[in-house]
């Protein structure tokens, strides 16, 4: 058995049960890639008057996209009446693809799952072999929105009866995900509200400060927190309830009279059993240990380096098991070898650790992070800055007596019996009560908190002035609305761009837009974008506190510098130099030209940057990016 | 037949043949080379020697009839049983009916299938309704993809221009502004409907203007800034397509920004493809716009779907028990295809076998 069927086999399938046209969704753009080869190959060929019907469709779309002439796979199109769709495609070939999809004239698309959005056309069928799609690093489930919008493209209105969804195995499939998605009712949906430079700029332009609080209670997330906090009132009125039994007695606030009793009374009862078990202190089930590695074991966390009577290791983890008496430590020893040793052997705590990943059982950390801890360890310097340990010393004894007899009025006390009965239930009631009004506070509060923070960091740096009004920087810095503006803004006072070409402008602003580390093989860049790069990354890593740095690629944006720097270079030219899909290069352009005309609307208080932008703007825009609007 | 014979015939056969002729028998075969795949056929026992010399006179046989190279490859090999599923010399006939368990099922599940009888087309009553509602207050639209979102829209749109509104239409993704862009063009004439983009206005002054949803909420806040750029005091109705993606991470923030901003003279028509909570959203607006929201919700597709399950021999059965999806978790599946992803799990997911 094949772990999947083949791509020619699964047509012919749905043929000959009169369920095309199909939309086959792939894993991967590979995976249709590797599909279109296979039809390549392949002898089944449209009856020629079909053959026609595309032939003459995609005759009137050339006239209107003319990259589209220039497709490789336009004659296997044609010749068997199937085609790939996805994002490393150019859009003038996607919009091809659906009107012939919508023309009825193509028996199947091999398209991805990650762009399902962006399939808009229907088919009769639709084929379904994967239940994961792969986002940002790992493989996540498709929820149940996700299969019912995949299933949805199944069946056109006004020209199918009755629509397919089909689902066919591969090794990437969970049949249960499927059925579940496709008979389940769709997840709820979150806000997904984030406070961004931008957006406090420009609210605070139009509003005053004392209304902004107002107009963030409007969002759909506060309505959402808010309704989450009506639920915790619910709660806390139940809890209110409870209390009631337990409220003000002789004293007014006698739980905390005993908390603070019950506390010291339990130290002293833990010092008064050590001395009975026979003046080892580090015996006994209070399991106390001398202050000295009381205060170490705090330290001894996985990652750290510390040293023993012989040699140095790496902690992986700290435990204490049942039988044993004293706290002990994993130990990963350079050589690779884990070794369990008492945490009273270790003799010294180095100022210094190492990145862990921990797993919950043997070697309690990941293999990749055990690879790189074992590289580590055996690199360690010979010297090493020891970690001064302040040793906090016990209580006395007389002071716990002190508390016991001074500060404990129940001896005398009518209601004692009763509250030593209940204090541990009302003090269990209280913290409860506590922590679900700090809960609530935090729902009611949390998204003001967050414009807050945004705008302290913007005064610090001068965009606000201490009272929340624009200063001259902000109100042009409001104009950059993109990711990554704090870095844009900052670049443009930092004069970064004075005099730099428009090819050099359109190449950081490409670096900085484009955020997929889809790897590909790109040309060199010039000697003047090197060393404007390196210091945009300086500047990026500086911000790093107040906002994530972009990934900087110098790849892509050697790339973008090719394609402004030289007016006459066509596309296949561009396509030729880089490994990249000729779609992803369409977005990185598409996406460095709405970035570029962010830059050109400074163009009151910035006119040199502008006037470089808008050069770099109308050389960019030409070929395959004037087709569309 | 003695075994070199039957080495020496099956070393005649295509290894595509000896490939089915395994299937069932030899465990990964498709890993194997031609001459590995005779050497493991022929370390048969003396009774499945038998099964394996009829199924490979029945193969050959079956692929000397036909001729479409395509058609062959997808009837399945002979089953673990040794039973043939597939009755060999079939005439094709449209609709082949299925030799196998569940033959009725089969022939329910792909029934009534082609184009149906062109009709004038007639709204469906949530149509109407959610049309009704707009013409005084904001309308939430959830149901499934496909039932008919885009004829609210276009509707809708109608309307306000004749009543001499701007309208604006919001799309996620600049593709679909374009595709939406052509096919609005199309219907209302190319005067009539304008696109912008970052960096380009085409049409600008048209009543119907498309554009992405981040496009929408810059001209609100350069509105809010007190730098009017398109006539915002005419704007009558704003459509947001797709507005499921106010839960995308990245972007969902666009969205709630443009209805908090959206000015409170335009009527506000999010489409949305079926989310769990429409009613949270609709009860949002409500509480933050002039008028209750209307919510329009369902479940029905106006083109039924069925569930079907495609093993990689080339065997279709229905996914569920039932024809067609059944509206309720952990519905039970159809016996077949249980039995057949039960046997594909096994011969491909075994440890160690990927």
């Amino acid at each position: 058995m094949p772990p999947s069927i083949h791509p020619v086999d699964l047509i012919g399938a749905l043929r000959h049960k009169h369920l095309t046209p199909a939309i086959v969704f792939l894993t991967s753009r590979r995976a249709c890639d590797d599909a279109m080869q296979a039809f390549q190959r392949s002898q089944t060929n449209l009856p020629p008057a079909r053959q026609q019907a595309i032939a003459s469709v995609l005759g009137q779309l050339v006239e209107q996209y003319p990259s589209i002439a220039e497709h490789p796979l336009l004659p296997v199109v044609q010749r068997v009446g199937v085609a790939a769709h996805h994002a490393g495609h150019l859009p003038s070939w996607k919009i091809a693809i659906e009107e012939l999809m919508r023309q009825g004239c193509l028996d199947a698309v091999f398209a991805t799952t990650t762009l399902a959005a962006g399939v808009d056309f229907p088919a009769r069928t639709v084929v379904v072999t994967q239940s994961s799609v792969r986002k940002t690093r790992d493989f996540t489930d498709l929820t149940i929105g996700e299969i019912q919008q995949l299933a949805g493209r199944a069946g056109r209105r006004g020209k199918d009866l009755v629509g397919f969804a089909v689902v066919t195995p591969s090794p990437y499939i969970d049949l249960g995900v499927i059925t579940k998605g496709l008979t389940g009712q769709p997840e709820p949906i979150d806000s997904q509200f984030v406070i961004s430079y931008p957006m406090v700029l420009n609210l605070l332009k139009a509003h005053p400060l004392d209304q902004i609080q107002a107009i963030l209670a409007r969002s759909f997330a506060q309505f959402q927190l808010n309704r989450r906090a009506e639920q915790l009132e619910c709660k806390l009125d139940q809890l209110h309830v409870q209390m009631e039994p337990y409220g003000p007695r002789v004293c007014t606030d006698w739980i905390t009279q005993w908390q603070v009793f019950d506390h010291a009374r339990k130290q002293k009862a833990s010092r008064v059993h050590t001395r009975q078990a026979g003046g080892t202190r580090l015996a006994g089930p209070g399991r106390r240990e001398p202050p000295e590695l009381a205060a170490r074991l705090h330290f001894l966390t996985p990652g750290r380096v510390i040293g023993l009577s012989k040699g140095r290791g790496v902690v992986l983890r700290q435990y204490r098991s049942k039988g044993q008496r004293s706290p002990t430590v994993t130990v990963l020893r350079p050589g690779g070898a884990v070794t369990e040793c008492p945490a009273a052997s270790v003799t010294q705590i180095f100022d210094r650790i190492f990145e862990v990943e921990e797993t919950p059982a043997y070697p309690w950390c990941t293999g990749q992070s055990l690879d790189s801890l074992t590289h580590q360890v055996s690199e360690l310097p010979v010297r090493m800055p020891v970690l001064p340990i302040l040793v906090q010393e016990e209580p006395e004894e007389s002071e716990i007596v002190q508390t016991l007899t001074d500060e404990f009025p129940c001896p005398t006390c009518p209601s004692r019996p009763a509250c030593q009965k209940d204090h541990a239930a009302a003090l269990r009631l209280r913290q409860e009560v506590h922590r679900n009004q700090k809960t609530i506070q935090a729902l009611h509060t949390g998204l003001w908190h967050r414009f807050q923070k945004r705008a302290e960091v913007l005064q610090q740096r001068g965009y606000l002035t201490p009272t929340c009004r624009l200063t001259d920087v902000g109100e042009w810095a409001r104009l950059i609305r993109i990711d990554h503006s704090l870095l844009i803004t900052e670049l443009i006072r930092a004069d970064a761009f004075s005099g730099a070409e428009p090819q050099i402008l359109a190449a950081i602003m490409a670096s900085i837009a484009h955020d997929d580390d889809r790897p590909g093989a790109f040309p060199r860049m010039s000697q003047g974008l090197a060393s404007l790069l390196g210091q945009v990354r300086q500047l990026a890593e500086s911000l790093a506190p107040d906002e994530d740095p972009p990934l900087l690629r110098a790849d892509v944006a050697a790339l973008t510098e090719r394609w402004i720097g030289d007016p006459t270079l066509t596309w296949i030219g561009l396509c030729r130099v880089t490994t990249m899909a000729e779609g992803d290069i369409y977005r990185l352009l598409a996406r460095t030209l709405e970035y570029l005309s962010q830059v050109y609307q400074l163009r009151e208080t910035h006119p040199g940057l502008a006037d470089t932008a808008s050069k770099a703007i109308k050389v960019l825009r030409r070929g395959v990016l004037e087709e569309l609007p | 037949m003695t075994t070199d014979e039957l080495e020496k015939l099956l070393a005649e056969q295509p290894v595509s043949r000896l490939h089915r002729l395994a299937h069932g028998r030899v465990y990964r075969h498709f890993r194997l080379g031609k001459r590995r795949l005779i050497e493991t056929l022929l370390r048969c026992t003396p009774e499945q020697r038998s099964g394996l010399e009829s199924d490979l006179q029945a193969l050959i046989q079956e692929e000397s009839g036909t001729q479409q190279p395509a058609r062959e490859r997808q009837k399945p090999a002979i089953s673990r049983t040794g039973r043939s599923e597939w009755s060999p010399a079939k005439p094709a006939s449209p609709v082949e009916p299925e030799p196998a368990e569940s033959p009725a099922d089969l022939t329910a599940f792909l029934e009534g299938i082609g184009v149906p009888e062109p009709k004038p087309f007639v709204p469906d009553a949530w149509q109407e309704e959610a049309l009704e509602a707009l013409a005084v207050t904001d309308v939430v639209v959830s149901v499934p993809t496909g039932s008919g979102k885009t004829y609210v829209a276009i509707e809708a749109t109608k309307r306000a221009i004749e009543a001499e509104e701007t309208v604006i239409y919001t799309s996620p993704l600049k593709a679909l502004s374009n595709t939406k862009f052509t096919e609005f063009s199309r219907l209302f004439g190319a005067d009539q409907v304008g696109i912008l983009t970052g960096d380009r206005r085409d049409n600008a002054q048209a009543p119907l203007l498309i554009m992405t949803t981040e496009i929408l909420r810059n001209l609100l806040y350069d509105a809010a800034g007190g730098e009017i750029d398109v006539r915002l005091d005419t704007l009558g109705l704003v459509i947001m397509d797709e507005s499921q993606y106010i839960a995308d991470p990245e972007r969902g923030v666009v969205w709630e920004e443009t209805i908090v901003f959206c000015p409170t003279q335009a009527r506000l028509l999010l489409l949305s493809a079926s989310i769990g909570n429409p009613q949270d959203i609709a009860d949002w607006l409500t509480s933050i716009r002039p008028t209750p929201c209307h919510l329009i919700r369902h479940h029905r597709r106006s083109v039924p779907l069925r569930a079907g399950y495609l093993h990689p021999s080339g065997k279709l059965t229905p996914l569920f028990r039932s024809v067609g999806i059944p509206r309720a978790p952990h519905s039970p599946l159809h016996p077949e295809a249980k039995r057949l992803f039960a046997q594909y799990e096994e011969e491909t997911l075994r440890p160690g076998s990927r």
